[in-house]
């Protein structure tokens, strides 16, 4: 294991190769938002600007088109928080609450749910668009927040059920048994037991929930109203509205805006994430 | 236990969801497969058609075009992501210094909506002034690379896009499950006198196989329900020659007024998962039984 | 303190599934220490859990204090209860532990902390009480648990296998704290474990337990020295009985049973004679390691009392005595030699049989013949 054998050096290059094709794009987006037009014909992806100018970012936040209104994204962004934080919230709730009952009160008929809603996560959603749009405007929940925060409690509920049933099954049954001997019931033994030693997997559930929600784009596609629309809507509408000169720079100020709090979120808390990833995907 | 609240209550509690679950997840695919039996056009519409728009589906060219991307789509961008997350996972494994950091790099974009990744790569694969300009740049004057506008290729650049968006997350599955295999197997194997490659391709790679075949349902999933990426990038053109399903279906369902159409192609969409997802399950439920 | 009372207790998991637990009857008096062992699967978890309320009563009554607890929730019955896994809440410290079952009796602050400091200074974890159970030994929550329990002052204390996380000397060390607390305070105990040390150092009464089937309830040494099958023989003492399955003849000596060695060579055991009715047939001969010893000349002459020379197989010293394997009838039985006197392995050894408190079943039920 000596650091230096050529062993080692291929290893290193090959990874850091691949550090770099990973962040190209990032890099790429980046380097565009901040130049001006002439700029961008004049140089290429990876050139450094001329001259340093926020404009594109201005744009993209306030003025841009976005289909038919000409605000910027911002508006949009604003509507993905009001979507998501509760969306999250709710959803983390009855999940834990789901995963509880699951892991440590089984009855009759509650393994045979846990299979169908295991089961439930595999289907594609466009199997259920279009019963859902019937049943959203039939409760005049169509092209509301409401109705996608209603929509993403529903498919999200199946994913935090599953991360809380997986945790709270490592938590041994006898810790709730002697807690019933205690005298503690049904909520006493979720809120000061349960919910205390679950820091970890709320934080799993709620940056997951986040990502999975906030970069949505097929139910905000399908649901979302003009005022409703979330921030991955705006951004394609920006993207794809050909009218006039097309406008490299904003596109790529809007993407990053798009993706800053998702990235944010990545950063601080990516131990989380990672661990959401692996135990979202050893679903089955 | 026998206090009749406390009794109810885990019922109490569960029963929203499932309420929601059987209705919004089952009673919503029996809907959509009532639907594509019958006339439905902007209205839902009673009349019975029987597989009338099935018939219609497997005659469509756009459809057929669709699936065949599908396939190409899919195939590649399993095989391609598989490969490169093995390969980056074993060699994140060799006590690589930075290792947080870079693979805090390769799993990043993973963090991204499908929309910004393709309306980044959009930008990046734009044939005038993208990667063609920059290679021209650089001096390969006669470097082309027009695939997004072509009809033969456009469908290539979803895997592009793909792959670099959720290799890292294949390589993630694979690290975790390198380091879950007990160190004392690969000291034994060298003690027997293997040598690395030997090591890696007749005993490591063989314990993860689970880990591969999650992975496989894990991109395959993705690759079936693919629809923001391949609108952000290509929006399913040239014309229609890199449609996906998933994209097809929303369009006939919900721009087109083609209800019936739609739901028959969401339901061919749902026997595509199926058809991967139940011997995966059968498999497994017969491993565990053994 | 208080009686607890088992009157043909059934336990059945779905209808047609077979009896967790068949008919078992234990009556505890007050204040007494009674052990439930067995193997693991024969249910004296299950009796546990039904005895504390975890579990329903399929057919049966339970009552404490001559009282039926059948639809008592296990909050009310005034029960407590050790866990194998000491199951202390790993978001509460020491105190909040102990604590938390009377804040939900919802006693006073003041009362709390008196029953706190006398807990702890029972179990003499007073520097611990601020601590969470995360920061503390194998040994330190083992006595946490025991203080949770305790601080209640119930009824009743049940103990799930609660030194099976130990190591061996900490186990020894709770044992006897456990033993001291019991005299101290004098509380009713029930106790389950596997071990059968703990059994019978422990116990006032054991009561063994096999698929679901109480088969003998018995003060420690009925247990050992009477028991009442093959099954509680077996299984209480270590090195376990020897069983010996010889043929039974009415000799002029006597009734005698036949053995064979792994020489081929026949070799005979003198038998009661109450079980003349076996002549012609064969019977098991339970026989403890300590009642194959070297020739003891003060019991030569006693009745039941033979010599066979038998050729020694593997030795196993273990400090007090020496432990020899000899093959009778084709089996392997342990002697419990003195260590002083040599022996050694593949030697011919004149042993002396002492089957005057040997027992002795019936091979087709092996139950034991009285």
């Amino acid at each position: 294991m000596t650091k230096f054998s050529p062993g080692r050096i291929f290893i290193y290059s090959i990874l850091v190769l691949f550090c770099a094709i990973y962040l190209m794009p990032l890099l790429v987006m980046l380097l565009t938002s901040f130049k001006s037009l002439p700029d961008i014909r004049g140089g290429n992806l990876l050139s450094l600007p001329e001259v340093w100018v926020f404009d594109a970012w201005f744009k993209a936040w306030g003025t841009a088109c976005t289909g038919v209104t000409c605000e910027g994204v911002k508006g949009y962004f604003w509507n993905s928080f009001k979507m998501a934080v509760p969306a999250v919230f709710i959803s983390t709730l009855i999940g834990a609450l789901n995963g509880y009952v699951i892991a440590h009160w089984r009855f009759k008929g509650s393994n045979l749910f846990f299979a169908l809603m295991l089961f439930g996560c595999f289907i594609p959603f466009q199997v259920i668009l279009l019963p859902m749009a019937a049943t959203l405007g039939k409760f005049g929940l169509a092209n509301t927040t409401t109705g996608l925060v209603f929509v993403h409690v529903v498919y999200g509920l199946v994913f935090t059920t599953l991360f809380f049933r997986n945790f709270y099954v490592s938590v041994p049954g006898e810790l709730v048994k002697a807690a019933k001997l205690d005298g503690a019931g049904f909520f006493t033994i979720f809120f000061k037991i349960m919910l205390p030693i679950s820091k970890p997997i709320i934080m799993v559930c709620i940056i997951w929930q986040f990502t999975q929600i906030w970069n949505d784009f097929l139910f905000g596609v399908v649901y979302s109203g003009s005022d409703s629309q979330p921030i991955t809507v705006a951004l394609n509408n920006l993207v794809n509205t050909s009218t006039g000169v097309k406008e490299y720079n904003v596109d790529m100020a809007a993407a990053i805006i798009a993706a800053l709090p998702t990235l944010f979120v990545y950063v601080v808390a990516g131990k989380y994430f990672v661990r959401g990833l692996t135990a979202g995907s050893v679903k089955g | 236990m026998f206090n009749t609240l406390q009794k109810w209550l885990p019922k109490i509690i569960l029963s929203p969801s499932i309420f929601l679950v059987t209705v919004c997840i089952y009673g919503y695919v029996a809907w959509t497969g009532y639907l594509s039996l019958t006339h439905s056009r902007f209205l839902p519409n009673f009349k019975w058609a029987g597989l009338l728009q099935y018939n219609k589906l497997m005659e469509n060219d756009r459809w057929v075009t669709s699936c065949i991307n599908l396939l190409i789509f899919g195939v590649l961008f399993i095989i391609i992501s598989i490969i490169l997350g093995t390969l980056l996972a074993i060699l994140l494994d060799q006590n690589i210094r930075q290792e947080g950091a870079i693979r805090t790099i390769y799993l990043y974009p993973m963090a991204l909506s499908f929309i910004v990744t393709g309306t980044a790569w959009k930008w990046i694969l734009n044939p005038g002034l993208g990667l063609e300009k920059m290679m021209h740049d650089w001096g390969w004057t006669s470097f082309e690379f027009n695939w997004l506008v072509s009809n033969d290729m456009s469908v290539y650049t979803l895997v592009i896009a793909a792959v670099w968006q959720s290799s890292g997350f294949v390589m993630a599955m694979f690290l975790a499950g390198l380091r879950g295999i007990d160190s004392s197997i690969v000291k034994a194997a060298q003690i027997d006198g293997a040598s690395m490659p030997t090591i890696y391709w007749k005993i490591i790679l063989p314990c993860l196989r689970p880990v591969f075949f999650s992975a496989v349902i894990i991109t395959s999933h993705i690759a079936i329900k693919s629809f923001d990426l391949v609108t952000a990038l290509t929006s399913g053109g040239p014309g229609y020659s890199s449609d996906l399903p998933a994209l097809f279906m929303y369009t006939h369902a919900f721009t087109r007024g083609q209800m019936g159409l739609g739901a028959a192609s969401a339901m061919m969409m749902l026997a595509g998962v199926l058809a991967i997802l139940v011997p995966y399950l059968y498999s497994e439920l017969r491993n565990r039984e053994q | 303190m208080a009686t607890l009372d088992i009157k043909q207790l059934y336990k059945r998991y779905g209808k047609s599934a077979p009896n967790t637990l068949e008919d078992i009857n234990i009556s505890i008096n007050a204040g007494e220490f009674l052990i439930l062992v067995g193997p693991s699967g024969c249910g004296k978890s299950t009796l546990m859990n039904m005895i504390a309320g975890l579990e329903e009563i399929t057919s049966g009554d339970i009552c404490i204090d001559g009282k039926v607890v059948n639809d008592v929730d296990p909050k009310d019955r005034d029960i407590a209860m050790v866990f194998q896994s000491y199951a202390l809440y790993p978001n509460m410290t020491v105190r909040g532990n102990i604590e938390f079952a009377l804040k939900i009796q919802k006693m006073d602050k003041d009362a709390r902390e008196t029953e706190i400091t006398r807990v702890a200074q029972l179990l003499q974890i007073e520097h611990l009480l601020d601590r969470k159970p995360s920061q503390l030994s194998g040994g330190q929550q083992q006595r946490v648990s025991m203080g949770r329990a305790l601080a209640r002052q119930p009824k009743i204390y049940l103990f799930d296998e609660p030194l099976s996380n130990l190591d061996a000397k900490l186990r020894v060390e709770m044992r006897h704290e456990i033993k001291k607390l019991h005299q101290r305070l004098g509380t009713t105990i029930v106790y389950v474990t596997h071990d059968q040390i703990e059994a019978m150092t422990l116990a006032d009464r054991i009561a063994v337990m096999k698929d679901g089937q109480l088969l003998q309830l018995g003060s420690p040494s009925e247990i050992y020295n009477d028991p009442a099958d093959m099954f509680v023989a077996g299984f209480m003492g270590s090195p376990a009985m020897n069983f010996l399955h010889c043929s039974v003849e009415q000799s002029e000596h006597g009734l005698m049973g036949s053995l064979v060695c792994d020489q081929q060579q026949q070799h005979q055991i003198p038998l009661p004679e109450h079980l003349g009715k076996y002549a012609g047939k064969s019977l098991v001969v339970g026989i403890r390691p300590e009642q194959i010893t070297h020739v003891n000349p003060y019991k030569k002459d006693k009745p039941l009392v033979t010599t066979l020379n038998l050729k020694l197989g593997v030795l196993e010293p273990t400090g007090p005595d020496t432990i020899a394997l000899v093959t009778l009838n084709g089996k392997e039985i342990s002697c419990r030699l003195d260590p002083d006197k040599p022996a050694t392995m593949g030697e011919n050894l004149n042993l002396m049989f002492d089957l005057s408190s040997a027992v002795y079943f019936d091979p087709n039920n092996e139950q034991r013949i009285r």
